[in-house]
């Protein structure tokens, strides 16, 4: 279980977030959804320290990292629990698919190489990619590296995988096999949390969705809640211009 | 030029100079080694952004690119034994190599500091940002991860450096080191034949240039594998690849030398 406590973080004077209190259940997939500036891809780099919070809990099972005065091996240990899959998918440029999924375990888990290959050739294929292992980042497409992307998080045996819009960057035709990706691991009981602006999506494979807005937690709760009758004013004016009934005609 | 010209002659001083070839490159190796201690020790209060040392770095980088290698050459011979003789510290027996290397030393590090600098920053954010995801440690992260994309970045900077470097280790005979252009000068006021021994001696000059540009050609093409749109099946044909590395082979060599 991952537990959120009053995380509040500023860029200088901007207020960036304010207080999110967030339970995540294990095997829980979390969307956060919500307008552009509202929060929610520095809240999930909070998560893993990418970005330093200036206060709060972060808590994953018993392990509590207070973010006022963190450890530096405390922060190295909640990096060691959590990965996470980038909007512009960051692989090692230098190095190869197996390669680039093989790195963690074996630099950072210390398993042998040997095992280390077999896991990530097994990983690869689950993926669809048993076919590229030895091609570079530079001669995949953008869903083929995200999906390594994806295979490379999946490596290190998280208690979560974050998602920071993993299909953004993605052209249209490709955006479907990395979501086809993510469901089918969804499905395995990996705990998640994405944030996206796939509607759909998060719908269809969300059971907790998280609107945020202006740094905080408008609503929460199990999907089918939030998209079919939100309690929220700003989240009905949110749902209703993203839906496809009201989309600008020209 | 008493003499008139004589093409054997080349032949004779070119052999000659061959075993004068190890002493130069002594020079640039090791200045290139000291260069590039120097150059990252220089580069990472910048990269770091460290406030006093950050200055410090940028002072001694625009000195040494902003002054003639010559004068260098005699501040470093001729002044730093004074200043260390004030200090009480007596460097009369110190060989003359030693200042050479060093001021060739110091001379490339502050192009080297620069170019780190650069290949470093090449390397864009969001690979450490991975590199610390799957729970590296910032040492970790910058050996697997930085460092061997940015040596492949800065492999052009270094063969220019490196080339540079052969080049003005030509002034070195100012101070009185028996190196190529040092021999010539003995070779010319024994027999007269001015012409020939300059010929020969950039020759000798060209030739280590030119070995050295296909080294780091070599070496870049390696380093830089994963660049490389899927090989083996697209090969660029003879002509172009001819063409393509003439085009090279001319951007090296306007870098020139960088000092006088």
């Amino acid at each position: 279980m991952i537990k959120l406590t009053k995380i509040t973080k500023s860029f200088g004077r901007n207020r960036v977030l304010n207080g999110i209190d967030l339970t995540v259940e294990k095997g829980e997939v979390v969307a956060i959804l919500g307008p552009s500036g509202s929060g929610k891809t520095t809240l999930l780099r909070c998560i893993n320290y990418l970005e330093k919070p200036n206060d709060g809990e972060i808590s994953i099972d018993d392990f509590i990292v207070n973010c006022r005065n963190p450890a530096k091996k405390d922060i190295h240990a909640l990096r060691r629990k959590t990965a996470m899959v980038f909007q512009n998918y960051n692989l090692f440029r230098h190095k190869t698919a197996l390669e680039n999924v093989m790195e963690g375990l074996v630099i950072v888990k210390k398993i042998s190489r040997d095992e280390a290959r077999k896991l990530s050739i097994e990983l690869l294929e689950k993926v669809g990619l048993g076919n590229k292992l030895s091609s570079y980042p530079s001669q995949l497409s953008g869903g083929q590296q995200q999906r390594v992307g994806i295979a490379r998080a999946l490596a290190l045996n998280p208690e979560v995988i974050l998602f920071d819009e993993p299909t953004s960057a993605l052209d249209p035709e490709l955006v479907g096999e990395v979501l086809a990706v993510i469901r089918k691991i969804a499905k395995e009981g990996i705990t998640m949390i994405i944030v996206t602006h796939e509607m759909g999506f998060a719908q269809d494979v969300a059971n907790h969705v998280v609107f945020m807005d202006e740094g905080v937690i408008v609503e929460e709760g199990h999907p089918k809640h939030i998209f079919n009758s939100p309690k929220e004013e700003r989240t009905k004016q949110f749902l209703a211009r993203i839906t496809p009934e009201s989309a600008y005609s020209i | 030029m008493g003499t008139q010209f004589d093409i054997a002659f080349v032949f004779e001083y070119f052999l000659k100079l061959l075993p004068f070839i190890r002493i130069s490159l002594v020079i640039v190796g090791s200045s290139i080694l000291v260069g590039m201690g120097v150059g990252f020790l220089v580069a990472l209060p910048r990269l770091y952004k460290i406030p006093v040392l950050q200055r410090i770095s940028q002072v001694y980088a625009s000195f040494f690119r902003g002054t003639p290698i010559l004068i260098q050459l005699f501040l470093i011979y001729y002044g730093l034994p004074e200043i260390l003789k004030l200090a009480n510290i007596d460097v009369s027996k110190v060989p003359v190599l030693f200042f050479v290397i060093l001021a060739y030393g110091l001379h490339s590090g502050a192009y080297m500091s620069e170019g780190i600098r650069a290949a470093v920053t090449a390397v864009d954010r969001g690979q450490v940002e991975a590199a610390y995801a799957v729970g590296m440690t910032g040492f970790q992260a910058f050996t697997r991860i930085v460092f061997p994309q940015a040596l492949a970045i800065s492999i052009p900077i270094l063969a220019n450096l490196v080339i540079a470097t052969l080049k003005d280790t030509s002034l070195a005979f100012t101070l009185g080191v028996m190196e190529l252009t040092g021999k010539s000068q003995t070779l010319v006021t024994m027999s007269r034949h001015f012409i020939e021994s300059y010929v020969a001696l950039a020759l000798v000059y060209f030739i280590i240039s030119f070995i050295l540009e296909k080294l780091f050609n070599l070496a870049e093409r390696r380093l830089l594998k994963h660049e490389a749109p899927i090989s083996s099946k697209d090969r660029v044909p003879m002509g172009r690849k001819w063409l393509n590395s003439r085009i090279d082979g001319e951007i090296a060599l306007s870098k020139g030398g960088s000092g006088i």
